[in-house]
């Protein structure tokens, strides 16, 4: 099979005319670094199957950095090179072209954007760019699925180029300049009202508090359509047919027993009880098809949304000088807003940072003090039936957690804080199908990853119960749980579950009957103590084993020492 | 209003810091200095010697610039901006 591999700057579109190509949906979004690894897929094309891969954007191929190292390799396996282009911008995209052409591998070149070359006023002599280029060129717009049909059956016709040889840095971008003269007339054009108004939101005059609209917005959005889908269709769906009926299936062939309790607990028919019993099927399912799925589905959208339009690096301008103060800059919004749908991605996308430095602090404080969606649902779920009020509590000491732990590292950690480099791509207009889509892979994303890990995480649970571990560890680790954090000692087998998964172990502390403060510490100190098991490891992937220990050791410390003080404030001596 | 003496002294060639660039007005770069990743960082982002830029919007306490080049907008750092010189028009 013959590979194809996909290539051109961040941010062109790659992503989706690789699902075009392929019908394999990547996600793509509206910031550039979007795609870290690549990714690969299959496509017919004129009877002939061919592999493609979609390789990560990059400006250059001269290897500085790891994503041009991995684009380097992709194209030195690849047979044929579709390269993608960003209409708009044309300038810099030739200079990778002419590098790719430089190479000499059979290449088609994909004026991609191009819908936007004529709202922006810019008019490109396709045919004189394929002359000059000596590559076979079509104009795209992959979000509509414009020219991919003609890209498909001219990539026959990928050859290389004669036109186009090896050459320096130098020589290449005056090529360009060249090149760019000779086939683009730009229409001066006044900034439209719309630009006006784009505009308003990186001026801090406006943009600061349509920002802080923004994300309350956001918030409620999240809340609000997350409690509706709870109320009017998880909650149906499993207590007037699921839960009767998987009550009865149980009873008919385990009436009671320790089976029967591993799988539904101890609720009976007439008194369904998802939330305390514990069993696999009921708790099993309840907590993440309920609590926690209605609250990711609207995240997403709602990230997917922010993200597709563009506001992201908006926001990423308006707190960078904040942030900067932690050591970070503005770029880090992007992983911390990921962090709070789920650690794992949020830690990974870090890699946009810059330096070491930039790079331990944005993890640590992530691993500290993001709770990720999961968790946040159920903090919501238990909390909030006693009121706002410890909700509240508990995300403002997360946050002040944040901002002081992130005041320290910058002074301790040694390193460099580089400054705000980053492109602002413009507003879009977001494509309502490639958004659900997207809300949807994730979603699918959570299910396939939460449901087996809260259902195993339910199992140990069970197991700790019956083996009589829990009543072991309950009094080892009793002088610190109550003597110092003002908890019952049944809380260690929270502690146990969050190491596997944050939401199954928020659940365990209902059963215990504390109090709402109780309840309020007890989940700073979920969130702060340690990631879970699948954040860990990617931890220790991104940090190595050396720094993994002092981010923990840090977590510890802090969970500890914060906790002891909300027990001082909220429950006294 | 009163000219800025400054501006006067700066169209007739003097390369002065972007930095010193207020909202709304138009410059030529002259040299772009540098960033951690290097010039050829700078000029795949659209930003290279004998362009126009606009500053679009500044933020406080020597926060970052948003410039527009040719169409691209980029958010640069007041610490790498300082570097970038400009000659006013
Ligand atoms: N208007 C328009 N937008 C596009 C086109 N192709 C991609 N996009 C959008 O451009 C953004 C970047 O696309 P993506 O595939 O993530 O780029 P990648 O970084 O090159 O993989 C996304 O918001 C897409 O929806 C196009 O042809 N026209
Ligand atoms: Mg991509």
């Amino acid at each position: 099979m013959k590979k194809i591999s996909l290539m051109g700057c961040p941010n062109v579109g790659k992503s989706v005319v690789f699902s075009r190509l392929t019908g394999v949906s990547v996600i793509s979004s509206n910031y550039p670094g979007t795609t870290v690894d690549f990714t690969k897929g299959t496509t017919a094309i004129g009877g002939e199957k061919f592999e493609l891969i979609d390789v990560p954007g990059t400006y250059s191929l001269a290897p500085t950095s790891k994503a041009e190292e991995v684009a380097q390799t992709m194209l030195q396996e690849g047979d044929i090179v579709i390269d993608v282009i960003d209409s708009t911008h044309l300038e810099r995209n030739l200079y990778l072209t002419l590098e790719i052409l430089g190479r000499k591998k059979p290449t088609i070149v994909a004026l991609n954007l191009w819908d936007e070359t004529k709202h922006v006023g810019i008019d490109i002599d396709v045919d004189k760019l394929e002359k000059l280029l000596d590559v076979p060129i079509v104009p795209t717009c992959a979000i509509t699925g414009e020219g991919i049909k003609e890209l498909a059956s001219k990539l026959r016709d990928a050859r290389q180029s004669k036109a186009i040889e090896p050459m320096s840095e130098e020589e290449r971008w005056l090529k360009v300049g060249e090149i760019v003269s000779e086939v683009q007339v730009v229409h001066h054009r006044h900034h439209t009202i719309w630009e006006r108004i784009a505009d308003t939101t990186v001026k801090p005059i406006t943009g600061i508090p349509i920002a802080i609209l923004v994300i309350l917005l956001t918030f409620l959005f999240i809340i609000v359509i997350g409690n509706l889908i709870i109320e009017y269709l998880m909650d149906p769906i499993f207590y007037n047919y699921y839960g009767p009926w998987v009550v009865g299936v149980v009873n008919s062939f385990s009436p009671d027993g320790l089976l029967h309790d591993i799988l539904i607990g101890k609720s009976t028919i007439e008194s369904l009880d998802f939330t305390q019993s514990l069993g696999l099927l009921t708790t099993g399912l309840y907590v993440p098809f309920s609590m926690v799925l209605p609250f990711v589905i609207t995240f997403y959208f709602m990230l997917s949304l922010l993200e597709d339009v563009g506001y992201l690096p908006r926001l990423a301008v308006l707190v960078d000088t904040g942030l900067h103060k932690l050591g970070l800059h503005g770029s880090a919004i992007v992983p911390t807003i990921l962090g709070f749908g789920c650690n794992v991605p949020g830690t990974l996308a870090t890699r946009i940072l810059e330096t070491e430095k930039q790079r331990f602090i944005a993890v640590t404080l992530m691993a500290i003090a993001v709770p990720c969606m999961a968790q946040s649902a159920m903090i919501f779920g238990i909390l909030g039936r006693y009121g706002m009020k410890w909700i509240f509590i508990v995300y403002c000491t997360l946050l002040m957690l944040y901002i002081f732990i992130g005041l320290l590292l910058k002074k301790i950690v040694r390193g460099e804080s580089p400054e705000l480099l980053l492109e602002v791509p413009p507003y879009r207009k977001p494509d309502p199908s490639t958004l659900l889509k997207k809300t949807w892979s994730k979603a699918y994303g959570f299910l396939a990853e939460a449901v087996p890990f809260v259902i195993l995480g339910v199992f140990i649970v069970n197991l700790l119960y019956v083996s009589g571990v829990i009543g072991v560890l309950s009094t080892v680790f009793s002088p610190v749980l109550t003597t110092l954090l003002g908890l019952p000692e049944g809380a260690i087998v929270a502690l146990i579950m969050g190491i596997l998964r944050k939401d199954v172990a928020i659940g365990m502390l209902l059963p215990l009957g504390m109090s709402p403060q109780q309840l309020t510490i007890a989940c700073i100190i979920l969130t702060t103590y340690f990631p879970c098991i699948a954040t860990f490891f990617v931890l220790l992937h991104e940090l190595g084993i050396r720094d993994m220990l002092k981010a923990a050791g840090l977590m510890i410390t802090v969970s500890l020492t914060v906790g002891i003080i909300m027990r001082l404030i909220l429950i006294g001596i | 209003m009163m000219e800025n003496p400054l501006s006067d002294m700066n169209s007739d060639g003097k390369p002065v810091p972007l930095t010193t660039l207020l909202p709304g007005e138009k410059a030529k770069i002259v040299a772009l200095g540098r960033s951690i990743r290097g010039q050829h960082h700078f000029r795949t982002m659209g930003l290279m010697e004998g362009k126009i830029v606009e500053i679009i919007a500044t933020q406080p306490a020597r926060g970052p610039l948003v410039i527009n080049v040719e169409g691209t907008q980029i958010a640069i750092g007041w610490g790498i901006a300082r570097h970038i010189l400009i000659q006013k028009i």
